[in-house]
């Protein structure tokens, strides 16, 4: 058997780990390889994101992503606005999920600040961190069939019921904040808006919408045989592999190592709701669907008990802090992460400096970026049609790894 | 015509402007001359105008947030398609270019390029207040302010982000627009009837030094080589092979481990209350070493900070600090937290050998803060154009520096 760029690359992909550094001059020179520039403006690639893929036929031999392309220098400005003023622009770095950008940026404010947050506030921020993952893994689950194309009745069908879905959950988010989307509804030591009156049924009824239509989305994808030949075993990502790049989240979990912040290190309400944590063993574009699916239940579960249990109280201090004096810090670095629908969402802040109301340095440690570094190891030896699965499977928001 | 000619080699083309070039269809003149073509064509004309009226097809220029309001609007409730409006991915076939979202300086070129790919007649709708004007990113280095400095702009739909129904409002505006030029309500953008102009374009080329006097010729050569410089720069460059730690099996979850770490084998006993310890630029990556064997397993977190000369708060040794973070996995998961000062000019060792991911982070580090990693084995910038002048996170760059010709 001759022993192609292709062969070769799937074979070491298979014996152990792709070198991402290999010099192009390391490939053979004979080999008739062609480079394939895959963005940063292509349907699938979820934002702006490029890749340069070489390809042996029909397989990438060697894939160099590049990001940046929508880099808004989110650190920059935040240097420059005080703490109160912060909530918003984190809104859009993921802005799939807003919620929990708020509840990291505010939960590192808080800890390098010492302010204390109501009970109350803490089970609502976790009621909303539930149900914003939800929406996330709706929206991830309908763009991932899209990814697939034709493995599900035309792609779009997927899509469009899952967007369905989502609608159900910002109308509830709507219906506290005002708005559909950047909701704004963190404050340091608190939040802004209360549960309006007759909230819970709301909430109730959007869930149990919500969790019939999963099961069947679950039975239209994961019972599919199209779905699985499209997703078993590509894209493996090794667990070991996975923990040492950074990749967090449903990313790491689908590799079968069982770590998860919300029971691991526990904050808001988790101490006092168990979470079970979903993992798969495969690693691969089948098991990334598995966990979300499964964390979709766990989720809905979450939001119903955080409901429920919904403690009365205030939801922020005495004097809320809406005001850049209140917030001043001369000293201090704190680092606190909190999971978010994509993994490890990291926030590490430096007090003081020239003005005690604005940080001195922020930075954002985002999931999204980590999953995405795993391409260049994962993706050499699968075809440039499994390279689409392969990046929407990692659910990667741009905004967040650019920020 | 002067396009024809082969460019002298080793010179680079002047800046052109096709607007100046003369050009007239074959058949313009002749089909002038036919008396009675222009009544005969009225109803063609009306039927033409129905048909682009209500087959808007998107090309949807999503980059961020709205993006996802975009999707949202094409997806079940709000239903585009109803109105003829359906997205298609390829500007070959689309007539409007909806711009959803914050468009960088690294963005900025590929946008435009993705805009002369587009056939006449087209539109263009700047959805969402990044797109009109660069929203609070609009005074930063990265961020472009408003699409309308790249192409001209038809519809401007305010929000951040509008919601789907706006969008719908936006496009039944353009709907409106789209009527009224057609017949004659509205200036059309040519002279020339916009389907027997086949070459020219619709708007003066980006690097056009005519669109904005006050930039001069050296700024728009200066941009013109920061783009097509771009992607050529960012090839890997051969660097040392990196080996793979192999994986140590986990220890057990002990409370205050890495303190005792810290003080018996490195010798770190002083533990400043606000802040991580300080740890030797040459005995941190054997630190990481030994945390990894202690069950630290990932790395997250490598931020640095610049310390400027002005404040003097700090020593020059203490120019710049680079913070790592370690986590361990699974139960009681903590994190470890330490920092190594450099004077400018210094390198620290790099992690790479130790964590695979400290290679993105530290080449994120690296283009926006400048601090340099010794060994890595492929130390290019990450968020930047390769050849970004200046670190951007460093407290001397100014945050509204400019890099675009347009600032």
């Amino acid at each position: 058997m001759e022993m192609t760029e292709a062969t070769l690359t799937m074979q070491s992909a298979k014996r152990g780990r792709v070198d991402p550094h290999r010099s192009m001059r390391a490939y053979d020179a004979d080999a008739d390889l062609m480079l394939l520039h895959f963005g940063p403006q292509h349907p699938s690639t979820h934002g702006v994101f490029r890749m340069d893929l070489h390809l042996d036929g029909e397989i990438i031999v060697k894939a160099t992503p590049y990001v940046g392309y929508l880099h808004r220098a989110v650190e920059k400005l935040c240097e420059r606005l005080t703490y109160v003023q912060q909530t918003p622009v984190v809104d859009k770095n993921d802005y799939v999920s807003p919620m929990t950008n708020e509840q990291a940026l505010t939960m590192a404010f808080e800890k390098l600040l010492g302010v204390e947050v109501p009970r109350r506030a803490r089970w609502m921020r976790t009621l909303f961190a539930e149900l914003q993952r939800v929406a996330s893994h709706l929206l991830w689950l309908g763009t991932f069939a899209l990814d697939l194309g034709g493995a599900l009745g035309g792609g779009s069908t997927l899509f469009l019921h899952c967007f369905r879905e989502r609608e159900l959950i910002l109308d509830l988010f709507e219906e506290v904040t005002g708005a559909r989307f950047h909701y704004n509804t963190h404050l340091i030591g608190g939040n802004r808006h209360d549960l309006p009156a007759g909230f819970a049924a709301k909430v109730h009824s959007a869930l149990a919408i919500v969790e019939s239509r999963i099961a069947e989305y679950e039975v239209l994808s994961l019972n599919n045989g199209i779905f699985q030949m499209r997703s078993r075993g590509v894209g493996v990502l090794d667990g070991e592999l996975a923990l040492e790049l950074g990749v967090t989240g449903p990313n790491l979990r689908a590799s079968g190592v069982d770590h998860d912040l919300r029971r691991d290190a526990p904050y808001g309400a988790y101490d006092e709701l168990a979470v079970n944590v979903v993992t798969a063993q495969g690693g691969d574009c089948y098991a990334r669907t598995q966990v979300r699916f499964g964390e979709l239940r766990e989720s809905i579960r979450l939001a119903r008990a955080a409901i429920d249990g919904m403690p009365e109280g205030p939801i922020c201090g005495h004097k809320p802090i809406r005001q850049p004096g209140q917030a001043k810090a001369t000293s201090g670095q704190v680092y606190v992460g909190i999971e978010t629908p994509r993994g490890e969402l990291g926030t590490f802040v430096i007090g003081g400096g020239d003005t005690p109301t604005c940080p001195y340095r922020l930075k954002i440690r985002p999931p999204s970026l980590h999953a995405l570094s795993a391409l260049p190891y994962i993706l050499p030896g699968a075809t440039v049609s499994d390279a689409v699965a392969i990046l929407g499977s990692l659910d990667p928001i741009m905004g967040e790894a650019d920020r | 015509m002067a396009m024809s000619e082969d460019p002298p080699k080793g010179k680079r083309l002047p800046l052109y402007d096709e607007s100046a070039l003369p050009y007239e269809h074959p058949l313009y003149k002749t089909l002038l001359s036919v008396p009675g073509l222009s009544v005969a064509v009225a109803p063609l004309d009306m039927i033409l105008q129905w048909g682009m009226t209500n087959a808007l097809w998107i090309f949807p220029m999503a980059t961020s947030c709205c993006g996802i309001e975009l999707m949202a609007a094409a997806a079940s409730r709000v239903d585009l398609d109803r109105m003829g409006t359906i997205v298609r991915a390829t500007p070959r076939q689309a007539d409007v270019m909806v711009v959803a979202g914050t468009i960088t300086v690294k963005m900025a070129p590929r946008v435009k390029r993705l805009w002369d790919q587009m056939p006449e007649p087209k539109w263009c709708i700047a959805m969402g207040s990044c797109a009109i004007s660069g929203d609070f990113y609009r005074d930063l280095y990265s961020v472009i302010p408003g699409i309308d400095t790249v192409l001209p702009v038809d519809v401007y739909i305010p929000g951040c982000p509008p919601n789907p129904e706006g969008l719908m409002h936006g496009l039944m505006r353009l709907q409106e627009k789209v009527k009224l030029a057609r017949e004659g309500g509205l200036p059309t953008r040519e002279e020339n009837p916009a389907l027997l102009d086949l070459t020219r374009p619709s708007v003066m080329r980006f690097k056009d030094p005519a669109r904005d006097p006050s930039v001069t010729l050296a700024q728009e050569e200066a941009a013109l080589h920061a783009t097509a410089q771009d992607s050529s720069d960012e090839r890997p460059v051969d660097g040392p092979a990196v080996t793979f730690a192999p994986a140590e099996a986990r220890a057990p979850d002990v409370d205050g481990e890495f303190e005792a770490i810290l003080a018996g084998e490195f010798g770190v006993t002083e533990l400043p209350k606000d802040a991580p310890p300080i740890v030797e630029a040459a005995r941190h990556v054997e630190l990481a070493r030994r945390l990894r064997a202690a069950g630290y397993r990932q790395l997250v977190l490598v931020a640095a900070t610049h310390y400027p000369e002005k404040t003097g708060a700090k020593a020059q040794a203490e120019r710049f600090e680079v913070t790592y973070g370690l986590r361990t996995i699974g139960a009681r998961s903590r994190v470890a937290l330490w920092r190594v000062c450099l004077a400018p000019g210094e390198s620290v060792d790099t992690l790479v050998g130790v964590y695979a991911g400290a290679d993105w982070q530290e080449r994120e580090q690296f283009d926006l803060l400048g601090v340099t990693f010794a060994g890595h084995p492929d130390l290019r910038r990450l968020m930047l154009s390769g050849d970004w002048q200046g670190h951007p996170l460093r407290k001397d760059y100014p945050a509204d520096k400019a890099c675009a010709p347009w600032r």
